[in-house]
């Protein structure tokens, strides 16, 4: 429960019905997506305004507490949990689209607007936005610019941090900065790229200016059935050696097939399939067919016993089923499911998969995976049930091995989910602490008092020490760390 | 006044034959007087040298190839140009993978002879790009025309190895396509123009060269060219860049225009979209070149600043292109200059303006252009420019936002000030 005058401040700025303390209420806002965390929030606010949040804000850090900005919660590194029964700041009514500015192809639209309703609102005007996470029909843009989300088209159009080209922010300190805007090409340092994937540590994005896309003329997708889960792979790396870039490319692997095919969610895929490969190329219609065909070919020469070619919309939407419904699907087997999220080099692919399946033997545990492959952005799915003690913990060692043989491939911890709350311990993989001191000192820039969102994405052991005038006296003891060459 | 040689500790930790002075060091600078030029061979060089210009006080200002000195930074006495051309060597590179780790000094044609026997490239048509390095290149962070269509270097640098202007070793990001592992770094040392440390080693993106590259070509008057780029910037048509670049002297009427608008991708989609523009456009090109030809004619583009003492770069939304060629129109007009539009992105750049033409003068009509260009949420900014009008006009206006920010990260990386390098 947060002091009363601190309630009393919040409902004078942003009303009754913007404010929550209500403890049965708040229950909703305990975790994010990634369920295994859970932390009641002190209160939540629900601003409708620039002028609300930095009255939020302001209100909130004059009785000392945190502050966790929220979108919708669909988050997956439980960045949005609020700790230490936080204030949590959530976009849900500031959900309007401002400006559709179909001239110059960009919107300025609030961070509540539900990433699929600013497609369908610039679809009229022949435009639709890019990044396209699978959870695009419920996350926010404002909880994307903080994650820096990616989404299976990304593979041709690049992630959000492309397409954001200017935001308003409310600072730690109350404060409102203006940074880029009216397009790509604004001067000084890409404040607008440093704020995007702060994961809600830099301040709250209260307004965010977006580039648009026009809508592609055509589409052709494709499936491929895999009977081995390497082919799948070898025919994704031929497709792009020979120079094509589709616009997705996304493999799941045998156990998820069937997850999917056991489930309401059923699409058709074979269950005796070891791997199904989804390909889709957009573009003018001239080509199109040829491009498809050429894809066609990689997956027969590879292995694939059938390949599979949608014809109208409808059949599009049944090929792209199954890879759309695998987390949906997931639930039935196991009640809880972890998701990982490690990005390696393409070429890599076959090996770290290999490698995922002998961790998930040796630790007796069910790893699903589904992944952009085309990216090389794995996301293997560890099943298991959280009330068996001794299965937990085999899942906590198989995940971090896990990250580490990505991170020994080349690879990172995250793609596209973020580090949250979730992998800030996994941090030292990639980073030294002369990276992690760095972080620490830009966040510090933007908030000095440690307000925002504290304890995530950084491990509180790595920061470095301030003396009383602000001044970093040096890191902590160095991690050790195994720093991944750029 | 010259710059003086820098001071003699900074000189000694290199052996003499990778230290310049006096006329040699502004030879290698293109005329410029820089007093001293240190070309460190790796990244402990460039550390040991940052580090003790940190102790010593000596002033630094970070290059490739030098290509862009003109771009905000200067010597000053006892301090000296850190090169980075002699880490010029390719760490890894897995075609496959569609991704290149190199020294910041690699040179930009030494990359395209590497990459392009697989098929690919890194399509980056900033201006001068052909006589830079990557490193150069990723620090001024400049978007070209088809930054449109490919994202510019700041979407396809991957991972960076930097020397902090305090003399830390940063290796940020990775080499891997996406990844959100803490705070996007690259992103802001990416474009940082040198002012927060030294590149020493850039990781990119690459993609694969796309099987036909055809360039249709628009001529006739400013009025008519500005009708054919509104046509292309409302098109649905995938068109990857469109540039337009107007020549002559005198008033408008007096001036012709080219604007060259360049189609990637198959051939046949290629084909087919050059088509449906000219339909579009309903009026018949002067030309339309192919592969080969098309790319001589992008790489002169690309160097279309030449060695302009003085360049100004104007952005607004790409429907006020009109207007901000106007204004560019009324700038150059007076001062014999020339304009390259990027249509697609809004970006105006002027060239030719020439310090003979007055430096008040030349700053009063930056001021007002500035002044009409914010107005609208536009900015206009000196690329190039001699000491004397940048102090008088100013590298940029009030543009971009955050400005505490942004000096509060200067002090971050850069306590005591050692790197010159400004940026706008």
């Amino acid at each position: 429960m947060i002091p009363a005058t601190l309630t009393k401040s919040l409902v004078e700025i942003c009303g009754r019905g913007g404010v929550i303390v209500d403890e049965e209420r708040l229950l909703v806002y305990e975790s994010d997506a990634l369920t295994a965390y859970r932390h009641r929030p002190g209160a939540v606010v629900l601003p409708r305004t620039t002028a609300e949040v930095q009255g939020a804000v302001t209100a909130i850090a004059r009785h000392g507490l945190p502050i966790v900005p929220r979108g919708a919660g669909t988050g997956l590194s439980g960045g949005a949990v609020a700790l230490d029964r936080a204030v949590v700041i959530g976009t849900a009514r500031m959900n309007r689209i401002l400006e559709i500015d179909a001239a110059n192809h960009r919107a300025v639209l609030q961070p509540g607007v539900i990433n699929a309703e600013l497609s369908a609102a610039a679809r009229p005007h022949g435009l639709y936005y890019a990044p396209d996470p699978s959870s695009q029909t419920a996350c926010t843009i404002g909880g994307n610019v903080a994650e820096n989300s990616g989404g299976p088209h990304c593979l041709k159009y690049g992630v959000t941090s492309r397409y954001v080209t200017g935001l308003t922010v409310v600072l730690p300190d109350g404060s409102v900065a203006k940074l880029g805007g009216q397009g790509r090409d604004a001067p000084g340092y890409d404040l607008v790229g440093l704020f995007v994937g702060s994961e809600g540590c830099f301040g709250i994005a209260t307004e965010i200016e977006v580039g648009l896309l026009p809508l592609p003329e055509g589409v052709r997708t494709l499936l491929g059935i895999f009977d081995r889960i390497e082919d799948a792979g070898r025919a994704v790396s031929d497709i792009v050696s020979a120079g094509l870039l589709p616009a997705a490319m996304e493999i799941i692997d045998g156990p998820t097939i069937r997850a999917v095919e056991d489930s309401v969610f059923a699409a058709g895929y074979p269950t005796d399939a070891e791997a199904a490969l989804v390909i889709e190329f957009d573009g003018v219609e001239a080509g199109l067919d040829e491009e498809a065909a050429r894809a066609a070919g990689f997956c027969r020469r590879a292995g694939a016993r059938e390949v599979r070619s949608a014809r109208d919309e409808h059949e599009r939407m049944a090929l792209w089923k199954g890879r759309k419904k695998a987390f949906g699907a997931m639930g039935r087997i196991a009640p809880d499911l972890l998701v990982q999220d490690a990005t390696v080099p393409r070429t890599t692919l076959p090996s770290i998969l290999k490698g995922i399946s002998e961790i998930g033997k040796r630790y007796d545990l069910v790893v699903a995976n589904v992944f952009h492959a085309g990216d090389g952005n794995l996301h293997p799915n560890i099943l298991f049930d959280r009330r068996d003690e001794d299965e937990l913990e085999r899942v906590e060692r198989a995940s971090k091995e896990i990250m580490q043989l990505c991170v020994d491939a080349g690879g990172t911890i995250t793609g596209e989910h973020g580090v949250g709350l979730d992998k800030k311990h996994h941090m030292p993989l990639i980073y030294g602490s002369a990276e992690l001191g760095a972080m620490w000192g830009v966040r510090r820039v933007f908030d000095p008092a440690g307000v925002m969102n504290p304890g995530k994405v950084l491990p509180e052991e790595t920061a470095p020490e301030w003396t009383a005038n602000g001044e970093e006296q040096g890191a902590a003891e160095p991690v050790a760390a195994a720093v991944a060459a750029p | 006044m010259s710059a003086a040689t820098a001071s003699a500790g900074i000189v000694e930790l290199l052996p003499p034959d990778r230290v310049l002075t006096g006329e040699a060091a502004s030879e290698w600078a293109g005329g410029r007087d820089v007093g001293t030029v240190l070309f460190p061979a790796d990244t402990n060089e460039v550390q040991a040298l940052v580090r003790l210009a940190n102790e010593t006080g000596t002033p630094l200002l970070p290059a490739g190839n030098g290509s862009w000195l003109g771009a905000g930074g200067w010597t000053r006495d006892g301090g000296a140009v850190v090169s980075t051309s002699r880490l010029d060597s390719v760490v890894h590179y897995e075609p496959a993978d569609l991704t290149l780790t190199a020294g910041a000094g690699l040179g930009w044609r030494k990359l395209g002879a590497v990459v392009e026997p697989n098929g690919q490239w890194l399509p980056v048509d900033t201006p001068g790009v052909g006589a830079g390095t990557l490193g150069g290149v990723a620090a001024c962070g400049v978007p070209g025309p088809l930054s449109g269509r490919y994202g510019a270097i700041r979407d396809n640098v991957l991972g960076l190895e930097v020397v902090t202007g305090d003399g830390r070793l940063l290796r940020i990001g990775g080499r891997v396509v996406k990844n959100v592992a803490g705070y996007d770094l690259v992103r802001l040392f990416t474009g940082s123009r040198g002012s927060l440390g030294v590149i020493t080693r850039v990781s990119v993106r690459l993609f694969p060269r796309p099987g036909a590259d055809v360039t249709v070509v628009f001529g006739g008057g400013v009025g008519e060219a500005l009708e054919v780029a509104r046509v292309v910037r409302v098109t649905s048509l995938p068109v990857a860049a469109a540039e337009m670049v107007v020549r002559g002297t005198g008033d408008e009427t007096g001036r012709d225009a080219e604007l060259a608008v360049r189609v990637l991708g198959g051939r046949a989609e290629v084909d087919d979209v050059r088509a449906r523009l000219v339909a579009e456009v309903g009026t018949g090109p002067e030309g339309t070149m192919r592969g080969g030809e098309g790319e001589a004619f992008h790489r002169e583009r690309t160097a279309w600043e030449g060695r302009s003492p003085i360049v100004v770069r104007m952005t607004a939304l790409p429907d006020r292109l009109a207007a901000t060629m106007g204004w560019a129109g009324g700038g150059a007009g007076r001062t014999r200059g020339e304009i390259a539009a990027d249509v697609l992105g809004g970006v105006v750049r002027v060239k030719g303006l020439s310090v003979d033409d007055g430096i008040a003068g030349i700053a009063a009509t930056l001021t007002r252009a500035r002044s009409e260009l914010e107005a609208m949420g536009g900015t206009l900014t000196l690329s190039r420019a001699p000491r004397e009008v940048a102090e008088v006009a100013g590298w940029t206006g009030g543009g971009g936002g955050g400005g505490a920010l942004a000096r509060k990260l200067k002090s971050l990386f850069d306590p005591r000030s050692v790197l010159l390098s400004k940026c706008p």
